[in-house]
């Protein structure tokens, strides 16, 4: 049965900070990063120096985010190569460093790699702390994630924060998925934190293994992350433990989360405004659009000292609502629905726009024999092609595979309004992930299929 | 909006207390002992981020070291 799970802020005073204070503690942060970086960050003194505003000049928060120039990712890989490991953003010597992680280059990009000094570390697992007591954890649980403990930033914040708060961590990164079931059920782990994709895995091979886990598994909270996670996959995976789900996200460039889904379930994620400074933008025109409207998240990170963000343009489609949307009284606004895509996959397919959370939430909520699933934009005969792979789940006879074609196809022209090509695979064909899943590939610009 | 949270604060002795924890862990951060050294660096780390998430004091202060 689902337990109501505890409510508790990590920082009572600061959760709940007036509106004008909370700004006001912001500006104060922010006249410090930006007096810190322009004494010992290369990088950010000729970036101010180019756009006209050394901080002496940044005369409050309106002026920042008129006048400060937006950070993109290219900017951050350029510096890196310009100095390598860490490039000329760094603002503390990296002899100082007491932790390095760095993305997966799995994209064919340089991956980012940046450091976190003592200080920093610890400002990394206090989020952690303060995501993770917004969700229900408390001391005593007993927790696990599963990511594999290597370079990539995983769930190493999460591990941290939650020694920190006094809770227990099992490291599982060795372990395959049968195994960490087994540890689940052996050891009574009430937290499991993971990616969408793979508490869906961890649901599909209990049930292969005959473990029930919304009847037997002692998992009362599922912490999500690493990748946008529609209300339709949620719901599934809440099922199936039958347990509370918190969303969370953050990115490698920061090191850690920056926003969380509380208890009181908002229906989105708080950002943790005392840390992180949230702008939503236009993704064409880049000016500020309002609550309610969609539109980029840029981040200006307030808490590290080695190597900071400012104003970067995180590429993740949000809706940001007022704070009083929710009841559990912090004075955080929300991104109703948590990250809703990523603008750098929003595509325009035979005029029409599309992305790829379209096929995630269709399947999710409508295809439950339906395990995995592939997309791909390729160009046959000159022409845009928006390709879909399924793979049914297992147990779903041959004979049923033109049928879940048929009604997929049917299904899918109504929600994406585009006719795509739908292919039904073998089970076992699709590749699986244990952190953030690669399920779309646009290969457009290669030759024609 | 109401709510069930309980919203407790420091009082002024324990930010006192708080802010000088933080002063002397600060000096003993660049003891010539190693294991003090580490020990007040660790220490001081944490009582930073808990006056930062107070909203009391906020310094990024590694540069200060001298080694």
């Amino acid at each position: 049965m689902r337990v109501q799970l505890p409510k508790r802020y990590w920082n009572p005073v600061t959760e709940t900070l007036p509106r004008d204070e909370l700004a006001a503690l912001q500006w104060g942060k922010l006249q410090t990063q930006l007096e810190h970086l322009y004494q010992h960050s290369a990088f950010y003194r000729q970036r101010m120096d180019a756009a006209g505003c050394p901080p002496d000049q940044i005369r409050s928060l309106d002026d920042y985010f008129k006048r400060f120039p937006i950070l993109f990712r290219d900017d951050i890989t350029k510096a890196e190569l310009e100095d390598p490991p860490y490039g000329t953003l760094a603002a503390v010597d990296p002899k100082h460093a007491v932790f390095h992680h760095q993305t997966s280059g799995s994209t064919g990009a340089p991956p980012i790699r940046t450091f976190d000094t003592a200080r920093d570390w610890t400002w990394v697992s206090d989020m952690w702390g303060t995501a993770l007591t917004g969700a229900g954890v408390r001391e005593g649980d007993r927790a696990i994630a599963a990511f594999g403990y290597a370079l990539f930033i995983g769930f190493w914040g999460a591990h941290y924060g939650i020694q920190r708060m006094g809770a227990q961590m099992l490291s599982t990164g060795g372990l395959d998925t049968e195994k960490r079931i087994e540890l689940i059920m052996d050891l009574g782990v009430n937290v499991f934190l993971t990616t969408p994709t793979y508490a869906l895995r961890v649901a599909q091979v209990a049930k292969q293994m005959g473990v029930d886990l919304a009847k037997d598994s002692p998992i009362t909270l599922v912490v999500t992350s690493g990748e946008p996670r529609p209300e339709s996959t949620r719901k599934i995976v809440g099922d199936a433990f039958d347990a509370y789900i918190a969303d969370t996200a953050g990115m490698t460039e920061v090191g850690t989360v920056v926003m969380f889904e509380c208890v009181d379930d908002p229906g989105g994620m708080h950002i943790i405004e005392t840390d992180v400074i949230e702008e939503v933008l236009d993704s064409e025109t880049r000016e500020p659009v309002g609550y309610g409207e969609q539109g980029v998240r840029v981040m200006t990170a307030l808490g590290r000292e080695g190597i900071s963000v400012l104003r970067y343009w995180t590429n993740d489609l949000v809706i940001k609502q007022p704070h009083t949307k929710c009841r559990c009284g912090r004075t955080w606004d929300i991104y109703e629905g948590g990250i809703r895509g990523r603008a750098d996959h929003l595509r325009k397919v035979r005029g029409v726009w599309f992305t790829p959370i379209m096929v995630e939430d269709l399947v999710r909520s409508k295809f439950p024999d339906v395990d995995e699933f592939q997309i791909k934009l390729a160009k046959v005969q000159g022409i845009d092609a928006l390709i879909i792979q399924l793979e049914p789940a297992i147990g779903v006879p041959r004979e049923r595979y033109d049928d879940l074609h048929e009604r997929f196809a049917v299904e899918a022209k109504r929600a994406l309004t585009l006719t795509p090509e739908v292919e039904v695979v073998s089970p076992g064909t699709l590749p699986r992930f244990e952190m953030k899943a690669k399920r779309f590939e646009d290969v457009r610009q290669l030759a024609d299929r | 909006m109401a709510s069930e949270y309980e919203v407790i604060a420091l009082n002024d002795d324990e930010k006192e207390r708080l802010h000088r924890c933080y002063d002397d862990l600060m000096s003993l951060s660049q003891s010539k002992i190693p294991s003090v050294r580490a020990a007040a660096r660790e220490a001081v780390a944490s009582v930073a981020q808990a006056l930062n998430g107070q909203g009391l004091r906020y310094e990024l202060y590694t540069n200060n070291w001298s080694d």
